[in-house]
């Protein structure tokens, strides 16, 4: 079923996780048809027909005028992990790598984005799985075609690693070989057909990938 | 024919349902044609390689009423987690400390061939066959963000799924199959595939049209209306004309568990 040999089950991905889009939304969150801040992760699948590889061409969307690309640290899940507490949360964690989610602009986040998170091969995951012990001190950093277009640390997310496993871990059982992506910096880049996209996390992995024409 | 996956010996099976099984409860092993009896199997889902999961909100008109939602004008798709399946007489868990939990009974269509820009026309090539799942909900999490949101219709166990997958061709029209549900024996919830807003070719049409489409993805039809609350110890049947009964047994989130609560 899988485009990507570490990516096995699921890739769940986190919304509206980075603490500068979050208190910036505030006043939004208040208004129709949201009525409220999240009080919980926001999360969405990115399914199978999305995953692809470091190095691969990123198809560009049929009829799309603009896609954006927002970088995360991504969790490789090692073992069946079911309802863990926080502190024992990263014994489960096989590694680390980087997803790209590379979807059409973010409009809203009331319903279910399929049409513009769903697209093919638009869910690239990195070629190795690290080991590391602090996640909340790394950075990425993701440039288009050479230009730094985001900076986010970690850190900088409302919630953060170990907490995001414990919470998804008390909804969904999760197996070795899915996958979390933690947390998207708000401001998503743009990018245009042929643009070369590059994530890295210093000192522990990077990907690459290319736009589709 | 009806294809089912079962737990038998310990070990995984692929079977075919019987013409007889009403009466027999027979099963046959596709693997050396054995014939097993339904009493000494545990119904997996019968779909092997669950691939994506597509389900729809506010499908059916009386539904949508049903909830105060006006009619989507475009369909209101989500995507479910593979961890949500279970087969058929399988337990599915009420959260703890939650007011309302209802069932959904819904027709599945599954994919069976891989297809990118379906016209709607040439969209039932596209169909394996059918089965039943039960989408359950858990009202007390809907949040405004990606509603309806993961905490709510990804959970273990909440999408319970079978008897079988039935050919499309045993099937035939599926625009008139009467829908209901039965709680603990009482009909709670009646209706028509008629009330479909969008239907089974409109929805590969339209999902194709985003992505590829693959062999094990399905499409869950949405629900029409009869909402009602669940509790532990309940037994709720959902059935679609032609397609099958689909049995699931509410337990407590500390039953369901077990040494994991």
């Amino acid at each position: 079923m899988s485009n990507n040999p570490i990516v096995k089950g699921k890739l769940v991905c986190v919304a509206l996780n980075d603490s500068e889009q979050f208190n910036a939304m505030q006043a939004e969150f208040a208004e129709a048809p949201y009525k409220g801040a999240p009080t919980q992760p926001v999360l969405y699948f990115k399914p199978h027909n999305t995953w692809s590889t470091d190095g691969s061409v990123v198809e560009w969307a049929d009829g799309a005028e603009s896609m954006v690309v927002g970088a995360s640290l991504a969790v490789v899940v090692g073992k069946e992990c079911c309802r863990v507490s926080e502190t024992e949360a990263l014994d489960y964690v096989e590694g680390y790598t980087l997803v790209h989610d590379f979807s059409l602009v973010e409009q809203n986040y009331y319903r279910p984005d399929i049409k513009g998170k769903c697209l093919d091969t638009s869910a690239p995951i990195g070629a190795e799985v690290v080991a590391v012990a602090d996640p909340q001190a790394l950075t990425v950093v993701t440039s288009v075609n050479g230009t730094v277009v985001n900076e986010t640390p970690v850190a900088q997310l409302v919630r953060g690693v170990a907490e995001l496993i414990s919470t998804i871990s008390y909804i969904m059982t999760l197996q070795a070989g899915d996958v979390i992506a933690v947390g998207f910096p708000g401001q998503r880049a743009p990018v245009a057909k042929g643009d070369k996209v590059n994530s890295v996390i210093a000192g522990v992995t990077e990907l690459n990938n290319t736009l589709g024409e | 024919m009806k294809h089912a996956r079962v737990l038998f010996n310990g070990s995984e099976l692929d079977v075919t349902v019987e013409d007889s099984f009403a009466e027999t409860g027979l099963l046959k092993s596709k693997v050396d044609g054995q014939l097993i009896n339904e009493a000494d199997v545990t119904w997996l889902s019968p779909i092997k390689e669950p691939g994506t999961i597509f389900a729809l909100g506010l499908n059916y008109a009386d539904h949508a009423a049903e909830l105060a939602f006006e009619p989507p004008k475009e369909p209101l798709v989500f995507l479910k987690g593979a961890n949500t399946l279970t087969g058929h007489k399988q337990n599915a868990y009420r959260p703890d400390n939650i007011e309302f939990q209802h069932y959904e009974c819904e027709l599945v269509a599954v994919i069976g061939k891989e297809g990118k820009n379906i016209a709607r026309e040439d969209a039932m090539d596209y169909i394996a066959g059918y089965t039943v799942c039960n989408d359950f909900a858990i009202r007390d999490y809907l949040e405004n963000y990606y509603r309806p949101n993961l905490r709510v219709k990804s959970r273990d166990s909440l999408c319970p799924i079978g008897p079988w997958l039935i050919d499309k061709d045993d099937v035939g029209d599926i625009s008139n199959l009467k829908l209901t549900t039965h709680v603990n024996g009482e009909l709670t919830q009646e209706g028509t595939t008629a009330d479909i807003i969008f239907d089974v070719p409109f929805l590969v049409e339209y999902l194709s049209k985003i992505m590829t489409l693959k062999p094990g993805d399905m499409i869950a039809t949405g629900t029409p209306k009869g909402l009602k609350d669940m509790q532990p110890g309940d037994t709720v049947v959902c059935e679609i004309e032609k397609v099958g009964a689909l049995v699931t047994n509410i337990v407590s989130e500390q039953t369901f568990y077990g040494d994991k609560y």
